[in-house]
């Protein structure tokens, strides 16, 4: 019998934080929306933001525009400090394709 | 989306909401929006990781078990493509012997962190170079380029975080300059960009390269990444330039572009998304003079295209990368051309003008790009398709025949270099290389 052993070449992955905890629910929550204007989003978003304002009382959905747009910038610092000063409870980040 | 997850520090998962591509297309029906509605929802309020603890630590070794070991060998490349780890060539199993031979050509420790591969995150070491470079077939010798332009590839200047998974199928270029070219057999000449048995450190150099893009980077086709073709992806390219032709005057790459002493060893990159041979040489009686200047227009033409993904580097990477061979540059500097001068013609001929780049739809893709010098650039009638003829990377590289020039178009935001590290036995395995693989 011949055995061979070998690296495994995948390697690993560190895990640095957790994932941001989900909200019990949505009613009564404010929720934003950090788009790329890219693959359609700029209709997409906003059919989502009308589907959450009449499943939930109470929501408050901001515009698809509250925060800088584009590929270019959603990803800095200055959008993600913009985010959280905002005072959102949740966001929903789209589209990527 | 979940190699990107992962490069940023949290669990490789994430509350997506999918839908095919069609959905995303100008025109779509996007109703599925509002019948899955409840999705989204989830995703905001009950959705839970299904990955627990912190991920680091060491990968296990793998073990296969066989009759004979040519059925190992079948066992292991199978198992690899199962795991997805392989590019449909056979594999060299990185047993933990191979691998530490391979390591004879560190120039650091084994477990020295060179960072995290984009977008998965996996961690990068001086060993994951080894592994991917065993399983590529390679040698001790060729690991200290490997290193660099790993290390090169890593660095955000060059841009790999996003072209790692984005659709336009950039391919890694690494230029190696100084003496390790030669001393390690890798090819500067006649069909320096593919297969060649007599200088064979490219096709394993490039190939262990791309093997860590995708086992550690996630790139894999269709998942980890959305490259609609992804040409030249088996071994991606490397060669060396041909310094022993460069004419008089002329420095080497490394020495224009960033700053390395002639003779250094080092390695430059850059991105490519094409590959374009050129017939530059003329045809009946031309004067050298009329030679020259005409395969200088015929190489503008070339370049003057609408190449929308190269404005990722209009302002500090590059829009390609042009080859000509010893020949055509020895001919070229008698003639008082210097690589500037070149850079100097190919830049102000390869301008488009304004009505044709708005017939190709051109300003909507500048209008939109991040950088400032990108898009004032729209004021300019003819476009320059870079931002100055700096950013024109021009190599002495190819056979020694003056018929045909290359022209790899940029998709690159930064050209990285990195001077090599070499082990203090270097010498020895170049010695070990020329019994192993005959005389050159």
């Amino acid at each position: 019998m011949v055995s061979l052993e070998f690296h495994d070449p995948s390697g690993a992955v560190e895990v640095k934080q957790p994932h941001a905890p989900r909200i019990p629910a949505l009613a009564g929550t404010r929720v934003g929306f950090v788009s790329n204007e890219q693959w359609q989003a700029y209709r997409m978003l906003p059919r989502l933001k009308a589907l959450l304002e009449a499943d939930f009382p109470g929501i408050e959905v901001l515009p698809i525009d509250a925060f800088p747009q584009g590929n270019a910038v959603i990803g800095s610092e200055e959008t993600a400090a913009l985010v959280k000063a905002s005072g959102v409870d949740a966001v929903i980040i789209g589209n990527a394709a | 989306m979940t190699n990107a997850v992962a490069g940023l520090g949290l669990a490789p998962d994430a509350a997506m909401v999918t839908f095919s591509i069609e959905m995303f297309l100008p025109g779509s029906d996007i109703s599925p929006v509002e019948t899955r509605k409840r999705e989204f929802y989830d995703g905001l309020t009950r959705w839970r990781s299904a990955f627990a603890g912190d991920g680091a630590g060491q990968a296990p070794m793998i073990t296969v078990e066989a009759t004979s070991v040519e059925d190992a060998l079948t066992q292991a490349n199978h198992l690899m493509l199962a795991k997805r780890w392989g590019d449909g060539l056979p594999l060299w199993p990185p047993t933990r012997g191979r691998v530490d031979w391979i390591l004879r050509g560190a120039a650091g420790p084994r477990h020295r962190r060179l960072g995290t591969f984009p977008p998965r995150g996996g961690i990068t070491t001086i060993e994951s170079c080894a592994v991917a470079l065993a399983m590529a077939g390679g040698r001790p010798e060729y690991l200290p380029v490997l290193v660099a332009a790993v290390e090169a590839f890593l660095d955000p200047e060059s841009g790999s975080e996003t072209l790692q998974a984005a659709s336009g199928s950039a391919f890694p270029v690494v230029i190696v300059n100084g003496p390790i070219g030669d001393e390690i057999r890798l090819n500067a000449g006649f069909g320096c960009l593919g297969p060649d048995p007599q200088r064979p450190a490219g096709a394993s150099i490039g190939r262990a390269l791309r093997l860590l893009q995708q086992n550690l980077g996630g790139a894999l086709p269709g998942i980890g990444t959305m490259a609609n073709y992804g040409g030249l992806r088996y071994t991606n390219v490397i060669f060396a330039e041909d310094e022993g032709s460069l004419p008089a005057g002329w420095a080497p790459h490394g020495t224009e572009r960033h700053g390395f002493v002639p003779g250094t060893s080092s390695i430059s990159l850059a991105f490519a998304n094409g590959a374009t041979n050129i017939r530059r040489r003329g045809a009946k009686k031309e004067t050298p003079e009329e030679d020259a200047f005409q395969g200088m227009h015929r190489m503008a033409d070339f370049m003057r295209v609408p190449n929308m993904a190269g404005l990722s580097g209009y302002e500090h990477g590059t829009p390609g990368i042009l080859m000509i061979p010893g020949v055509v540059a020895q001919t070229m500097a008698g003639l008082g051309w210097t690589k500037a001068s070149m850079r100097d013609f190919l830049w102000e001929h390869s301008r488009i003008p304004a009505g044709e780049l708005r017939r190709a739809g051109g300003p909507a893709w500048i209008e939109i790009d991040t950088s400032k010098v990108a898009r004032d650039s729209l004021a300019l009638d003819p476009w320059p398709i870079t931002a100055r003829p700096d950013n024109f990377v021009i190599v002495v590289a190819g056979g020694g025949h003056p018929t045909n020039s290359y022209w790899l178009q940029g998709y690159s935001p930064g050209v990285v270099g990195r001077p090599i590290e070499l082990p203090s036995s270097f010498a020895t395995l170049l010695a070990d290389a020329d019994r192993d693989l005959g005389p050159r």
